[in-house]
């Protein structure tokens, strides 16, 4: 028979995914260049990267460079233009003078001696643009401009000097025609120079320009082949990451599986082709929940939803598969929420094939509910047995007797029905119609050794379904008796009942030693998500069992501390089980073994309405010492006759 | 033989080096071996502000002017025919560049924008007669650079 697999949402995991594996060679260099992301790369990038690096700093560099000295060159050439202009006016200016007109020889000489230095040995000189600003020009380096600049100055030195000497003879001077003609010569001679000067540097920033972009074109060139060869060494690392992955991935027996937020299969991983003989292409676009098995469906999308709305979450849950061929595999999942991360933008399903491990389960399974069907057998004909003594008997004291040996027989029936439950077969006992559920409860408290110290009250009038009626009165009975066994003997354990919002709260409380926060978180969880049957479920058995029985009918329990001390056992029953009064009840069930009428006043229970008996006599509490503090030695309790916890 | 890495990386850095040389020594050689055309040589010096000769009287014929501008500034070296004395040339209205229109000028050639350490030749077929050699530029001549050559 299948067993209902466990689904459980885990808490919301912080753990960081591990760091990319260990890097070599460049990588250890640039291990965090955000282009390079994970790629690990190898030693061909030694040499790449910086030649790259080295390429786009050479281009930057030299453009720059190249920039400033244009920028230079051009205030040149504009300054040495000028230079004609000057030489002309102070040849102007000097005649004039001469000749007694209002003019300044000396400002123009002096305006040629600074910019004749300054175009030679570089300075600041005034701005081509005028409006009395300054700007500052390099000196000249070509050896060709600087002869050329040389003898320009050299010429303005003679201009000047024959202006100074023509101004100081002037016109009465002997000489003073053969100082205009040489005065003339000299400025024609400027002007060639200067012409000749400016061309030079003219020529020369044209071919520095010329330089410049044919060296821009080939550092292009040259940048875009490192980026062409670092582009295709990424190409091809990436490829054998790819391949590497793509290799992991295919040969893994595990399924890699990516969930879109609507629930369809973004991603499927070709191992699918060995576990479920399915193609992963096929299965893209499909949703997950067509291979889950029925009676898994609802755990899965629950678990699955409330994944969805936790991004960063992991969630295990186990289910079944269908195989291409019809079988079901059984399947672990642990899913992690990475929509968040742009590069997923889903939910990543990492889902392990366990078929032959639940195999060995269900085999155990099987056994132990063999054994366990055997031995309940046994005790329901070790049950009539006494029940048929119990009739026959009229001594008080022999029959007090067999009450207790009832008793002791009806417990090891429950202790054999736990291992069914825990085994993953449901019960047998079932009504095909509604039963009261005072007559459940009261069915229940009847199962309890320590019965008479069980109160209840406050059950409203209210019918359930005779599929769970056993199960109730199972799980109920577990929880009354852990609430008697951890109490002490004197306090009195309440079973009262009231409608909720969503159901109908039945409630068990004791006023025992209570448990530690630890111990009732770890109590809740076992009843909320009940494990398969291993070793750890004889730790806390009857919470294992009374957490089954709940999830087979969606039953909600909670354990919670009592104001007054103690512990406080909340059965929520969902509306599907209840029914009003006015439903017809069943009729008896089947009187359970060890239970029989007596025609004296019942203790807590008797002959129901419904015609479900209850016991009808009850032995006296056999326990006068302290109850054990929960959560003790378990092997003591249970030597002990106790409920194991 | 089968190469080693460090063979390969050796012959891989000579190719460059082969493909240079592949394109210099030819041209070296072709400019080496240009024909000198026939004729007497007059080496011609231009500086600023004088040009030079090194022979003053030639015989007539094929005369080679080898030009050479020492700088710093750009000249040109001109050949004019006339039986005026080389610094008595007449001037353009200008009063600074030689008129090579006037009666008694006949202008043979030229060699312009010889810029410095340019070297031009230039091949002319001279009769017997006064020439002179001067650059024109504004300014040049009558800062000094004339000189006069003698065919006979």
């Amino acid at each position: 028979m299948p067993r209902s697999p466990s689904a459980e949402v885990g808490a919301t995991s912080a753990t960081q995914r591990p760091a990319a594996g260990g890097r070599s060679g460049i990588g250890r260099l640039v291990p965090r260049l955000p282009i390079l992301g994970d790629l690990r790369l190898d030693r061909r990038f030694g040499w790449v990267i910086p030649v790259f690096i080295v390429l786009v700093a050479a281009i930057v560099g030299y453009n720059a460079r190249a920039t400033s000295q244009e920028r230079g060159s051009a205030l040149v050439v504009n300054i040495a233009a000028r230079q004609r202009a000057l030489v002309e006016r102070h040849t102007k200016d000097v005649l004039l003078v001469v000749d007694g007109f209002q003019a300044d020889p000396e400002g123009s000489g002096t305006a040629l001696h600074q910019e004749a230095n300054a175009l030679l040995d570089g300075g600041t000189v005034i701005a081509p643009q005028g409006n009395d600003s300054f700007v500052k020009i390099p000196a000249a380096r070509d050896w060709k401009i600087r002869r050329k600049l040389e003898q320009n100055r050299r010429l303005i030195d003679e201009l000047t000097s024959t202006g100074d000497r023509l101004l100081k003879g002037g016109r009465r001077d002997p000489q003073y025609t053969a100082k205009v003609t040489r005065l003339r010569v000299l400025t024609a001679q400027l002007s060639s120079v200067s012409n000749d000067a400016v061309g030079e540097i003219t020529k020369h920033t044209e071919a520095s320009l010329s330089r410049l972009v044919r060296i821009e074109i080939a550092l292009g060139l040259l940048g875009a082949l490192a980026a062409l060869a670092m582009g295709l060494l990424l190409r091809r690392a990436g490829a054998e990451q790819a391949a590497q992955f793509r290799s992991l991935v295919n040969n893994s027996s595990d399924l890699i599986t990516v969930l879109a937020p609507d629930g369809t299969i973004a991603y499927q991983s070709p191992s699918v082709e060995r576990m479920l003989g399915r193609r992963s292409d096929d299965l893209v676009g499909t949703a997950l929940t067509d291979l889950v098995h029925p009676d898994d469906q609802h755990q899965v999308t629950v678990s699955l939803t409330k994944l969805v709305e936790a991004p960063g979450a992991t969630a295990n849950f186990a289910c079944r598969l269908q195989h291409e061929d019809g079988s079901w595999r059984h399947v672990e999942s642990i899913c992690t929420n990475l929509a968040d991360d742009p590069r997923v933008h889903g939910l990543v399903l990492n889902i392990r094939d366990v078929t032959e491990q639940a195999a060995l389960r269900q085999s155990i399974g099987d056994l132990l509910h063999n054994l366990a069907r055997r031995s309940q057998g046994l005790v329901d004909r070790q049950l009539e047995l006494i029940d048929e003594l119990e009739r026959d008997e009229v001594d008080p004291d022999r029959l007090d007797e067999l009450f207790r040996m009832d008793h002791l027989a009806t417990r090891m029936r429950r202790n054999v029905e736990n291992l069914i439950v825990l085994s993953g077969v449901e019960q047998r006992r079932r009504w095909s119609e509604s039963v009261p559920l005072r007559d459940v409860v009261e069915a229940a408290v009847a199962e309890v050794e320590e019965y008479s110290r069980v109160q209840v009250g406050g059950i409203h009038d209210l019918t359930l379904s005779g599929q769970a009626a056993s199960d109730v009165a199972h799980l109920v009975a577990e929880l009354v008796e852990n609430a008697t066994s951890f109490s002490s003997p004197t306090t009195r354990v309440e079973v009262s009942g009231g409608p909720a919002g969503n159901g109908y709260v039945l409630e068990i409380e004791d006023h025992g030693i209570g448990m530690s926060d630890a111990e009732l978180a770890e109590a809740n969880n076992r009843l909320a998500a009940p494990l398969a049957a291993d070793i750890a479920v004889s730790r806390m058995m009857g919470f294992h069992v009374v957490g089954r029985l709940a999830a087979r009918h969606g039953i909600r329990v909670q354990l919670r501390h009592c104001w007054f001390g103690g512990v406080a056992a909340l059965v929520l029953l969902p509306p599907a089980l209840l029914g009003s009064a006015g439903e017809r009840p069943a009729m008896a069930p089947p009187v359970p073994a060890g239970v029989m009428a007596s025609p004296e006043p019942l203790l807590l229970a008797e002959t129901t309405e419904s015609g479900w008996q209850q016991r009808a006599h009850l032995p006296p509490p056999r326990h006068a010492a302290p109850a054990p503090s929960r959560g003790g030695d378990t092997d003591a309790a249970a030597e002990a006759g106790d409920p194991v916890e | 033989m089968a190469w080693t890495r460090a063979r390969r990386r050796w012959a891989w850095a000579l190719v460059p080096v082969l493909a240079v040389l592949a394109v210099a020594v030819p041209l070296v050689v072709a400019r080496r071996l240009e024909p000198t055309p026939a004729g007497t040589p007059v080496n011609v010096r231009l500086e600023d502000f004088k040009l030079r000769r090194d022979v003053p009287v030639v015989p007539a014929g094929t005369v080679v002017l080898h030009v050479l501008n020492e700088g710093p500034t750009t000249h040109e070296v001109s050949v004019i025919r006339t039986d005026r004395a080389p610094d008595k040339l007449p001037l353009r209205r200008d009063g600074l560049t030689i008129n090579e229109d006037a009666p008694g000028m006949d202008f043979i050639n030229e060699a312009e924008g010889l810029d410095i350490g340019d070297r031009r030749t230039l091949a002319l077929h001279l009769p017997a007669g006064n020439y002179v050699l001067y650059c024109n530029m504004d300014g040049h001549y009558l800062g000094g650079m004339h000189a006069s050559l003698t065919v006979r």
